[in-house]
């Protein structure tokens, strides 16, 4: 599903004392089946700009398309229900999304909703929760007697369910230990390359930018000033720096050796990238010295 | 010598129907001034272990003394006192209607006069960097915003221990440093003494030490050095290595020949330029 956006202003609250803009003229395109990472600053727009994505946000003015869905200040929550059964949603806060009474229940809603028998719906969630993670100990819990990694888990399971095309990631991997978000973002990227699902991502990981995104958008204050591919982002840290971006750590640390001499053609974006650039500096060094 | 926290055997568990203690005789010394970094896998007992310390759970057994006293029913108000917590959703802490009272709160509480309540409510804000929001209210900021003020909430009661219950989490990298910096210069400037449960391994490297909870035990106690140089036996336990350490690895699978020591970055960058660069 592709997703166009065309000047999209929002303002919280509008219209009282306390009105607050949080976009402002935002344009973007995302194609079908693109893995998009928005990255940008404490406070820029992004997990404003994200619940325009399945309605739980409308513009103030301007408009979002998403497939054929167009939704403006006008449309209508009714309208909206198709939409929301193709966009799947990771929120910011995973609390905000559990509220059934037992983490089966929780993460069998949607399907049931969407037509599946007790039992199947059942079985989705067994399988939901085990590709999460989770261990079957939890199951039978209240989704609020978990531990903020465990919630986490359970949110994500919860949309897996649903069978969404297209999936809205607000830092899904925030509170999950190393070796959870390793196997989480490599799940979605599987979901993404297997499933063609659609993916936005917001995040604060660079590296992840840089190993899973086709496609980046930077917001800095509400507006977006940056619409790129990662390998072109990162080639420039002077801008990212000047705009208070952090570059991978692969990146990083390689600029670190090129400050000291090390002749980088291009900056790696990723650890395999370095590892095997550096290998190939070290064997030419060897083989200098022996013959 | 007695520490700011002591804690003695400890175990709990949250329902008798469980089989598995959640925390499981876990003795633990912290030293006044120390910045203790919490690590382990999710659900392995970290969250629990610090609302023991703050005494909003009752242990099953064992002990625990905060600052020389202990934790009782009849002593838990004053040893609270002497304790901030930001919790891991500052959602379940905010209580003022903007930020400015919020972060007030706490000290209205403790009986501050005015100017000084002032005074310190706007240092924290700086010190989080969020002076321009104190007029807002703390349920509708950004996700970043809200762990902001909420470290601001703890920072301005300054308390004897804090602890952080992943309170950066969802700030950007750079943001996340100049706040941690910040604190550690407070902790070694004032002495306060800093529990930090984290997943992320740069922050903890720079404790002065470090445990890992794993299944409600302490499964390890070590200088963060120490700790890294464990390389693959921390990925088992679901820990990260540290980025030089990851690199090392990558490199070694490429017949490229490493000292086995723990190396920083820069002792890294500097081994690599001398190799590559040597004539
Ligand atoms: N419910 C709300 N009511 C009023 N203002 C809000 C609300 N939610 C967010 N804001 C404000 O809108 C701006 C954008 O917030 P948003 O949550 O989109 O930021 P973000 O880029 O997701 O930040 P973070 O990385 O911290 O999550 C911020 O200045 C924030 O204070
Ligand atoms: N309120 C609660 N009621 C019952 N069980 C709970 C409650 N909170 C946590 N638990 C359970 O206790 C164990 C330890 O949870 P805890 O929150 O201490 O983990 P944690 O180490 O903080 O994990 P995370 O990294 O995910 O935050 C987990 O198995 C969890 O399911
Ligand atoms: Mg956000
Ligand atoms: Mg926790």
């Amino acid at each position: 599903m592709s997703i166009h956006i065309e000047k999209l202003n929002y303002v919280y609250q509008s219209g009282t004392p306390f009105s607050h803009r949080a976009l402002t003229d935002v344009s973007l395109d995302i194609a079908d089946n693109t893995y998009t990472a928005i990255i940008g600053h404490t406070g820029s727009g992004k997990s404003t700009l994200l619940q325009h994505l399945n309605g739980l946000l409308k513009p103030t003015s301007g408009s979002l398309t998403v497939e054929n869905n167009k939704i403006t200040a006008e449309t209508k929550n009714k309208e909206l229900n198709d939409l929301r059964r193709h966009v799947g949603f990771v929120f910011q806060f995973p609390e905000a999304q559990l509220f059934e009474e037992t983490v089966l229940k929780d993460i069998a809603f949607a399907p049931k909703n969407f037509g599946k028998s007790d039992e199947e719906a059942e079985q989705i969630a067994v399988k939901m929760a085990k590709l999460v993670g989770l261990p079957d100990s939890v199951l039978q819990k209240s989704p609020f007697e978990l531990s903020g990694g465990q919630m986490r888990r359970v949110a994500i399971a919860g949309v897996l369910a649903m069978e969404p095309q297209i999936l809205v990631l607000d830092e899904p991997t925030a509170g999950l230990d190393p070796k959870g978000r390793l196997e989480m973002m490599e799940m979605f990227d599987r979901l993404h390359k297997e499933q063609h699902l659609t993916i936005i991502l917001v995040t604060h990981q660079m590296n992840d930018v840089a190993n899973y995104a086709d496609h980046v958008i930077v917001m800095e204050k509400g507006r977006v000033i940056a619409d790129s591919q990662p390998a072109e982002i990162f080639s420039d840290p002077e801008w990212l720096k000047a705009h208070h971006l952090g570059l991978p750590q692969t990146t990083a640390f390689a600029a670190k050796l090129q400050q000291q001499g090390v002749p980088f053609k291009t900056l790696p974006l990723t650890e395999a990238q370095l590892a095997a650039q550096l290998a190939d500096m070290m064997n030419e060094q060897g083989g200098g010295l022996r013959g | 010598m007695s520490g700011i926290i002591d804690i003695k055997d400890l175990c709990f568990r949250y329902s008798q129907e469980n089989e598995e203690l959640d925390l499981s005789h876990i003795d633990l010394h912290v030293n006044e001034g120390e910045w203790l970094a919490v690590i382990g896998h999710n659900g392995s007992g970290k969250s629990t272990l610090a609302k023991a310390i703050d005494g909003l759970i009752a242990p099953e057994a064992g002990e625990i003394y905060i600052d020389g006293e202990k934790l009782t029913d009849q002593s838990l108000w004053n040893i609270r006192k002497k304790i901030g917590m930001v919790f891991q959703n500052p959602d379940n802490q905010f209580v003022g209607a903007d930020v400015e009272g919020d972060v007030a709160f706490g000290l209205e509480n403790q009986g501050i006069e005015r100017e000084e309540m002032h005074a310190r409510v706007k240092e924290a804000l700086e010190v989080v960097g969020m002076q321009d929001f104190a007029q807002h209210e703390p349920v509708r900021l950004s996700g970043g915003q809200k762990q902001r003020v909420a470290i601001a909430g703890v920072l301005a009661l300054r308390p004897k221990i804090v602890i952080f219950d992943e309170s950066t989490s969802m700030l950007d990298p750079e943001g996340r440093m100049q706040i941690i910096s910040l604190i550690r210069q407070l902790n070694k400037k004032e002495g306060f003494t800093v529990l930090s449960i984290t997943h992320d391994i740069d922050e903890a490297s720079l404790a002065d030490r470090v445990i890992v909870v794993d299944d409600g035990k302490i499964i390890d106690d070590s200088l963060p050095q120490d700790l890294f140089q464990k390389g693959n036996q921390l990925i088992e336990i679901g820990l990260d290595v540290p980025y030089p350490q990851r690199l090392k690895g990558e490199l070694a699978q490429r017949g490229i020949d490493l000292p086995q020591e723990y190396m920083d970055e820069g002792s890294l960058v500097n081994w690599l330029c001398r190799s590559i660069l040597k004539n």
